[in-house]
Formats: C-alpha cells, structure tokens, sequence
C-alpha cells in the first residue's frame, strides 16, 4: 500500500513540475548537460545558461545533471533525443567516452554545441566554445616563472586522478616549467582530489616531508589552493599559492593576499555565448563559429576587476 | 529461511505477503503508467530500449551482485572491478598503449575484441576470487574485504592506465555495445542481459548449486552441517560478481567507445539499490534475479521518466533514495509478518 500511495504523490509531484514551465508560449526547448552539479563550477554554467536563455526569452530549459558519470549524462543526451529538444548544449564528461551519445544527437537532425569541454570523433558538432584547461595550466607555469625568474621549488597539488581537467591542468603547468629547464624543480606532487580538506591535509603532511619549505605552491582548482591556505596559516608558514577557476571564494583570498593568484577561464562567459550562439542558429538559421576559445588568463591583485565573477562578492 | 521452504509451507494466500512478493512490479506497471500519461514519448520504442540499455550494465552486475546478497555478503568492489578489467581489456584490443587515444577507422590493429573481452573477465573472474578466498579462508568480512577492493582495484585502474583513458576500437568491438538487431530496434547488451538473467535464474532455481546459495545465505551453520560446503559456494559468488563486472567492463567500453580508470565510480549503490529494491534480503536466503531484474528496471524508468519530464537532478536523487528505504522498510515488515506465523517456523 505504501508503494501505491507513493506513487501516486509521485506522479501528482511530477505532473505538478512538469506543467509549471508549460504555461507560458515558448517556442525554443534546449537541453543542458553538464558534467556534475556537485561542484560549484558547474553550478556557476548552469546558472549562467538559465539567465541567458531567460533573458532571450520564450525558451524552455531542460537541466541534466551528468552526476560525474558517462552512463548518466549518456542516458540524460538519450532522453533528451526523445523529447525532441530543438537543441543540446553540453559539456561532456569525457572527450570520447560522449562521442557515440552525442552521434545519435547529431544523426536524429539535434543540433550540439560543447562548451568548456569537447568532443572527439563526431563530424557534425555544430559549434564549440570553450577555454582550454591545458592553456590555464599554462598560464599557472608562466605566473611561476615571473614570480621566480631565477628558478623555484614548486609544490604541486594534482585534481581527481584520471578526470580530464586534472591530466589537462597538471599537463599545462608541466609543459611550461619544464621547458624551462632544472631551474624549476617538482619537489612534491600528488593528488587532492580537488577537495579542499584534501588539500589542507596532503599540503601538512608534504611540508612535514619537505626538509626545506618549497617556494611556491600551485593546484589545479581553487578548492584544493584554499585547503593548502588553511594548512599553511596553521605551520605558520607564508608562500604564494596559485588556484584555479577564480571561484568568488578564490577571489576574495586573492583580494586578502592569502592567495597570489587563481586562472580565470570565463565559464560564464563561455555558457552565455553558447546559448546565443544556439539560439540565433535555431531562430535566424545564423551558423556560428565553428570554434570559439577564449583565452584563460591569472587573476591576481592587480587586474581583479576582469575576475568573472567579482560581483558576487558583495 | 528460503523463498523455497516458505513456499512449501502449505499455508492460506496472506494478502501481505503476496504484495510483498509482487510489490517491485506492481509498483514498476504503476510508475510506467503514470509516465505514459503524463509523457506519452516515454512509450516511444526507442525510448524504452534506451533504457533497457541503459540499465543491461548495472543489470549485469546486479545479477552477480544477487548471488552475493543472497549468501548475507555484500561486493561493494565492482565498480572499481569495472574500471580496471575494462582497462585490461581495452589494452589487449589496441595491443598495448601505443595509439590509446586513437578514434576511428584508423585503428591500428590489436587483437580480436573476443580476446579483449575474455582479458577482462579473466581480471573480474580473478578479483572475485582473491576477494572470496580472503573472506573465507582469513575469515574477513565481506564489507571489509570489498571495501578494500574498492580501493585497491580503483588504484590498479589507474596504476595500469596512468590515469587517462584508453579510447577507439574497431567495429567488431564497438559492435556489443553499439549494435541494435531486429530492424535496429533491440540493442546488442539488452539481449546479453537477459540472456544472463535468465541463465542465473536457472542456476539459482534449478541447479544444487543454487540451492546451496540460498542455504548458506539462509543459516551457515544448519547448511554446513547439511553437508554443504560453505566456504566453496561463498568464495564462488564472489567469483560470479566477478565475472559479471569482467562481462559489463567489456560491454561498457564497447558501448563508451572508451575504458576510462574513472568508470563506475558509485556503481556498486546502484547495483545494490537494484537488488534489494527488487526483493532481495540484505540478511541472506531470500531473493530472486526476476525481482534484481525488475528493481534494475524500477530504477531506470525511474531516472528515465523524471529526466524527460525535466524534474530537476537534485529532487530525482531525494525521490530515489526515498523509494530504496521504503523498498527495504516494506520487505522488512512482511519478514517480520512471516516469522510471527507458526507455519512457517523451522
């Protein structure tokens, strides 16, 4: 009976939900699919993706949740196929673990648009629009560099092993320092998992390791940069640490000094010209580039006002 | 006490207790009507298959994760297991690392995908094991020692793979994941899921084996002293989930076009979500793989419907796993109903 009963609140919740947008004309349905809403920069696109497409007006948005998994945001694409969306704008999880779901868009007339994250092996993605993370982890390296032209001992806090932004990030920093030569030396790396008592907890036990405190600490998200800030008040030590994603939080410890600097890959920006870039494909037939980058750039003390998202500090 | 001895019981129909026999699948006709009329795409055919597909990989495993259940175990590794025998796999398909990125028909050539998929239930086959023979013979728990084989095959992934993916089979391989038969309606793993289901569900009911299962699951002690040998049939089941983690890994990666280390990550509560919504006792003894197949279904209708009827992420968790504790709190009341009857008393 217990079954019974819920199922129907279940489907009376459902119906109430589902009707709600439908009561106003909108001729525009788009699907969103993004990697997990479990992290705050996700949430930020997401959030960046209801507000364009409110302000365009007359769209209904279809909001999935990749919940960190392919066979999830696989399912959620499929979904959506069958609900005749008039367009998907995605971030896939994985560049090619996407590919076969995002074919079947294309092949069933849908058309795709990547942001942040691309895709690979599908002839027929209308558009990608995105700032490369390899380039962000750039960015990080040469901000070392001009901090420490005569060399440093970097201490390096890697992202979840085996997700894309993690090997793209930690490959960006690498690609830099060592091309410059022994000058800048690794002198600890591991994972955190970008979490940030990860990143206070693997910062104590690398400095309790070191025999002498490295010169600059660099981690491939903010998270993780702001866990080694609490850890590094606590030794007692001062170093500049380096983030990534220019959170709000990451901004205001930029603005403070207890961090030196965070990459900025304009996830909002990307998100909302995704959308208009769909949307005046979809109403005007107006074919967008086929790729937009934006170029990811450190955010420190003295050009803070370009951060994103300064704003929502107030 | 198994599902066999009760229903030997002669005994009256107890209206409860047939509820609790056929809730999973009322609930899941229920659900399915309710979605129909609220979304009629939802019986669109394609659409159905999706989710038939969608659910053949965590079905898979659900079925050896029944056999582990039904003995009072647990196999929280699999998807951990998943990761890595898919990696092994895939390695063995593109004969090495050279060219692990590669997509396409440019595709140096391996070895055969049969081959990479005997590679990866071969490494299923040998985690179960090395789990079962750790649980019976240095007597650890189950939830133990599959705790630590969820870390430790997690790591072997990543160890094995450096971290990244290995992406881009050929057509033969791709075929078991991708592959619709029958007009290009009925996908390739929904056929090797029921086929399994089936297959186990003859093992469990009509072979000593399976019926060795459920007495273990049911009292060890009475079972051993029976004369079943304990230890044998549970280091098996964990050799079962095993192969089924090797089997999905490989249709997994053909479906993905990809192994990746970060695979199955929180598969292993789905899996047994599936299991005890679909009837199973986390106590052992009873359970039945038509209600792990029908509770595999439930929760992928479930995801299915909420999605195309554009319910937020966040309130589909909350509903789902308001559904897994009502599930466990209705088959709990109906065990309890059973043991009050004299009848069914051993």
């Amino acid at each position: 009976m217990l079954r019974k009963l819920l199922a129907a609140v279940l489907a009376v919740g459902t119906m109430a939900v589902a009707h709600a947008p439908a009561a106003t004309a909108q001729d525009l349905t788009i699907a969103t699919s993004l990697p997990s809403l479990g992290f705050p920069f996700f949430v930020h696109m997401q959030k960046q993706l209801s507000e364009e497409a409110e302000a365009l007006g007359g769209i209904t948005l279809m909001e999935m949740d990749g919940q960190n998994s392919t066979p999830k945001q696989t399912a959620d694409v499929e979904a959506a196929i069958i609900q005749g969306v008039d367009g998907i704008i995605i971030s896939p999880l994985d560049a090619v673990a996407m590919g076969p779901a995002l074919q079947q868009a294309v092949d069933a007339g849908i058309p795709v648009m990547t942001i942040d994250r691309s895709v690979q092996g599908v002839p027929g993605i209308l558009a990608h629009v995105g700032a490369d993370n390899v380039k962000g982890g750039e960015a990080q390296g040469r901000m070392i560099m001009e901090m420490f032209p005569d060399g440093a001992k970097v201490f390096n806090l890697q992202g979840q092993p085996g997700a894309s932004p993690a090997i793209d990030r930690n490959a960006g920093v690498h690609n830099v320092l060592d091309a410059a030569g022994d000058k800048y030396e690794f002198i600890f790396e591991q994972t955190a998992n970008f979490a940030r008592d990860e990143g206070a907890s693997v910062t104590e036990a690398g400095l309790a390791g070191l025999d002498s405190p490295p010169d600059v600490i660099v981690a491939a998200n903010d998270d993780m940069a702001l866990g080694a800030a609490v850890a590094l008040k606590d030794a007692g030590v001062e170093i500049p640490i380096i983030g990534f994603d220019a959170l709000p939080e990451a901004l205001a410890a930029v603005r403070d000094g207890s961090l030196a600097g965070t990459v900025e890959q304009m996830p909002g920006g990307q998100s909302r010209e995704a959308m208009r870039a769909m949307v005046a494909f979809l109403r005007d037939g107006k074919e967008p580039e086929a790729v937009t980058l934006l170029e990811p750039f450190v955010v420190t003390q003295d050009n803070i006002d370009k951060a994103e998202r300064l704003s929502e500090l107030e | 006490m198994s599902d066999a001895l009760v229903r030997s019981g002669e005994r009256k129909l107890d209206l409860v207790d047939l509820i609790g026999r056929f809730a999973p699948i009322i609930f899941l006709l229920l659900l399915c009507v309710g979605f129909a009329v609220i979304e009629p795409k939802f019986l669109n055919p394609l659409n159905l298959f999706n989710v038939m597909r969608q659910i053949s990989i965590t079905g898979l495993i659900a079925i050896g994760m029944t056999f582990v259940i039904l003995t009072a175990g647990i196999d929280l590794s699999v998807g951990s297991l998943l990761a890595f025998a898919g990696l092994v796999g895939a390695a063995v398909a593109k004969g090495g690392f050279e060219d692990r990125f590669a997509v396409g028909a440019s595709v140096a050539a391996g070895n055969p995908f049969w081959m990479a998929a005997l590679a990866a239930i071969a490494v299923g086959i040998v985690g179960g094991l090395m789990q079962g023979l750790a649980i019976t013979r240095l007597r650890v728990p189950p939830f133990v020692v599959t705790l630590g084989g969820l870390q430790a095959f997690r790591g072997a992934a990543l160890l094995f793979s450096g971290g990244g993916p290995i992406s881009g089979f050929d057509p033969s391989y791709t075929w078991w994941g991708q592959a619709r038969v029958f007009d290009g309606n009925v996908p390739i793993p929904v056929f090797i899921f029921i086929g399994f289901a089936i297959l186990a569900h003859f093992v469990l009911r009509r072979t000593k084996f399976g019926r060795h299962v459920y007495a273990v699951g049911g009292n060890p002690i009475a079972a051993e002293l029976a004369g079943v040998r304990v230890r044998a049939v549970t280091t098996t089941v964990y050799v079962i989930s095993g192969f089924f983690a090797g089997l999905a890994a490989f249709i997994l990666s053909a479906r993905l076009n990809s192994a990746e280390a970060v695979a199955g990550i929180g598969f292993e509560l789905t899996v047994i979500a599936a299991v005890v919504i679909g009837g199973t006792s986390l106590f052992g003894g009873i359970g039945t793989i038509f209600g792990t197949v029908v509770g595999a279904m439930l929760i992928g209708v479930l995801t299915n419907g909420l999605v195309l009827l554009n319910v937020p992420s966040s309130v589909q968790m909350i509903v789902i796993g308001i559904i897994l504790v009502l599930a466990v709190a209705f088959d709990l009341f109906v065990e309890r109903r059973r043991q009050l009857r004299p009848s069914s008393i051993e």
